[in-house]
């Protein structure tokens, strides 16, 4: 990096005071002959002569205060890399924040993506290819497969699988009983659609209990799920075509359940309905597992999990986040983010990491680790969540490239489920929208895949 | 409010029936305002299963009162606190001072482009602060700043909504006051300190007020321009108790939200009876 060139900008417009602020186009471009520096932050006295790594993280709340512990242990077990963990917000948050760092060249060298987000950082060329990295003892085989595959493009490795989850079939074990219902999931959609016939009439807390409710906002990844289970999909490559008819009876089925059987309903929380045992049954995220079960411990009643059921296909996407290596750190930071990397991978950091958190082993020795090991049999949900990774598939690439097309799915699907908009109609237009935002970026993700 | 002047008093003994419904009205949006703040304060105190029970639990019966240390210890709320209100004070402080030497030169110097450069300034009202966040954030960081307290402060420091209402206001004060203190010989800074302020202050108040909780509860910038938890202020900070999946102390979460709230509530509780002078001195002459 020149850094005569950026002390004097810096000094220049140090001394234009409160002026410099008119100044932002003068500093956009007067810095294209400068290198990328690397974010700011606070390294603790006894850390300052390491290698020092920016990891930009977007957990928070427990999965937060777990990946700081693994941090420090790692800063303790070495002398020479200081991995310093900056929380930045959502994944959105954290990935306009990465966007907006890039721009400001002021970079982290590691960053956790969501299974949307790094595509945006892959199209823009910003990520390294982490192949390389892997040598001698530790290999791209230890992650489970079906994972790591997704981090996977024009045969380079650009995003490591590590807080991953996939939607979960979750029933009341005992408004099952009540109902006289077995207490295992169903085999297919019909079987189930079979038992909310019977649940018709359980009443609690004063009303009816639905047999199960779609999620408003972000409900489209559930979704992905029910299109493929009912043998669509959203797009075929970037061919748009949510508007077939497998995709179209997908939904219809949904619109059929709330308006004419008037057993389910769109809700703002389904985990919260749950927990209130207002459905019997839902689709949601592994990640929901302990809130249910803590809901259920002191609301006097049980939770059973299966796998999501079949209709032509039993399938379900993955969601949740990986790690990326910025391509414009310096090649030591990048070593030195890897060094880290390869110390989340281990056995044992993984299990730790499943069992504070919850997330999908992405490990595949992990859940031979005994904390791990003792938590699957001591939980059979969990060891539910952990066999159904053996059914996952990567969301489709309209879904996962084009910018807003989750938004434009979702808003869809709250139209068929709250207004009763036929289904047919709805998709179309989607279909178009998705179609028009693909053209905007088709050349650019085709250079790419 | 009520006004207690004597001859108000034998009317309100009568109780005219007309103003039923008024109360009505009045009870009806008082609770509007206050029930998310009450549910708020009240799901503070309430272990997490009974914040997520339906139907609803109005008054929590468990107090649990270690939502609060379960915040504090979640993350350094105090770091958050020390943070927050170092750069609301000194980014108000510093803002009054720019908006007040502003307005009075709008409403009583003589300057050439006069009306043009006040047009422009709001001109620059109009743009919504997400337009100029990038180009802020590319400034700042040319200049080092990212992640300092200069970095959180500066950008925010010129308030046009702050000149405009002190400028209004100060153009309605009669011309014969600064008349005279300009007979007297008051240089600007006199006239300003002596007689413009004083006779401003509701003004000078509401606009201090109404920064200082900009201030306090902005959250994009901070979230924008600072990495490190040394650094984060209250409302960035609060989302440090929160996941995005899985499981969440909701107890906590709302403890923290109370926790950030109060200090607004108090410099509001303070500062309220000048606050509605202000404004309405504003909305009637304005």
């Amino acid at each position: 990096m020149d850094t005569s060139t950026v002390v004097s900008r810096r000094s220049l417009l140090g001394g234009a005071g409160a002026a410099a602020l008119a100044l932002t186009t003068f500093g956009c471009s007067g810095k294209s002959d400068s290198g990328y520096g690397q974010a700011k932050g606070n390294v603790p006295d006894k850390y300052a002569k390491r290698t020092r790594v920016v990891l930009w993280s977007a957990y928070s709340g427990t999965p937060g205060t777990t990946l700081s512990a693994l941090a420090q242990k790692f800063n303790d077990s070495q002398d020479e890399v200081y991995v310093e963990v900056q929380f930045q917000g959502t994944y959105d948050q954290a990935s306009q924040k990465t966007a907006a760092a890039v721009q400001a060249k002021q970079i982290p060298d590691l960053v956790t993506f969501s299974e949307v987000t790094w595509h945006r950082f892959y199209l823009n060329d910003l990520l390294e290819p982490l192949d390389g990295y892997f040598t001698g003892d530790f290999a791209k085989s230890v992650y489970q497969q079906q994972l790591l595959s997704e981090g996977v493009l024009k045969g380079k490795t650009w995003w490591l699988p590590f807080a991953r989850s996939t939607p979960l079939f979750y029933y009341n074990k005992t408004l099952f009983a009540k109902a006289g219902l077995p207490d295992r999931g169903p085999a297919d959609w019909d079987e189930w659609y079979g038992w909310s016939k019977q649940l018709k009439g359980l009443q609690a807390s004063g009303k009816q209990v639905k047999m199960e409710c779609y999620q408003k906002v972000d409900g489209d990844w559930q979704f992905q799920g029910s299109v493929w289970q009912w043998g669509g999909s959203y797009s075929d490559g970037l061919t748009v075509t949510i508007n077939k008819p497998e995709a179209v009876a997908a939904a219809e089925w949904q619109r059929k359940l709330i308006f004419d059987d008037k057993m389910a309903y769109m809700a703002d929380s389904p985990t919260t309905d749950f927990s209130n045992q207002l459905v019997a049954t839902m689709v949601t995220s592994t990640g929901s597992l302990s809130t249910a079960v803590a809901a259920a411990k002191k609301g006097g009643w049980e939770v059973g999990t299966a796998f999501v059921p079949a209709k032509a296909r039993q399938v379900v996407p993955t969601g949740g986040g990986g790690l990326s290596i910025m391509r414009y750190a310096t090649s030591k930071r990048k070593k030195a983010a890897f060094a880290f990397i390869k110390f989340l991978a281990d056995p044992a950091n993984a299990a730790y990491w499943c069992v504070k958190t919850g997330y999908m082993p992405a490990v595949g020795e992990a859940v031979n680790d005994p904390q791990l090991a003792t938590l699957l049999k001591a939980n059979p949900n969990y060891n539910v969540a952990v066999q159904q990774l053996a059914k996952v598939r990567k969301e489709d690439e309209v879904r996962l490239m084009v910018p807003n097309s989750n938004v434009m799915i979702y808003t869809g699907l709250q139209k068929i489920w709250s207004d009763n908009a036929p289904v047919q109609g709805v998709f179309d237009d989607v279909a178009s929208q998705l179609t028009k935002a693909t053209g905007q970026v088709k050349a650019q993700i085709e250079k790419h895949v | 409010m009520t006004v207690r002047t004597p001859t108000a008093r034998p009317r309100r003994a009568g109780w005219p029936k007309s103003r039923l419904p008024m109360y009505l009205v009045l009870i009806v949006v008082g609770l509007v305002f206050v029930g998310p703040l009450y549910w708020l304060a009240a799901s503070a105190l309430k272990p997490t299963v009974d914040i997520y029970r339906y139907p609803p639990i109005w008054v929590p019966f468990h107090l649990r009162w270690a939502n609060f240390s379960d915040a504090w210890h979640a993350a350094p709320v105090g770091r958050f606190f020390v943070n927050s209100v170092l750069v609301s004070t000194v980014a108000t402080a510093v803002e009054l001072v720019f908006a007040t030497l502003c307005a009075y030169a709008f409403a009583f110097l003589r300057f050439p482009a006069k009306r043009v450069l006040f047009l422009v300034l709001l001109g620059a009202m109009m743009v919504p602060g997400n337009v100029t966040l990038l180009p802020n954030y590319l400034t700042i960081s040319d200049l080092g700043w990212v992640n300092t307290y200069q970095g959180l402060i500066v950008p925010g420091l010129g308030s046009v909504f702050g000149t405009f209402l002190l400028r209004q206001h100060m153009l309605t004060l009669p011309d014969a006051i600064l008349d005279a203190a300009r007979m007297d010989g008051a240089s600007h800074l006199r006239t300003l300190v002596k007689i413009v302020l004083p006779v401003s202050r509701p003004m000078v108040v509401t606009v201090g007020i109404v920064t200082l909780v900009t201030k306090w509860n902005d959250f994009i910038w901070p979230l924008i321009v600072t990495n490190s938890n040394n650094m984060r202020t209250v409302p960035v900070g609060l989302l440090l108790l929160k996941s995005q999946e899985g499981y969440n102390n909701w107890g906590a979460i709302l403890a923290g939200a109370v926790l950030a709230v109060v200090p607004v509530l108090v410099v509001f509780f303070f500062a309220q009876r000048h606050l509605v002078a202000g404004l309405t001195q504003g909305a009637t002459k304005g």
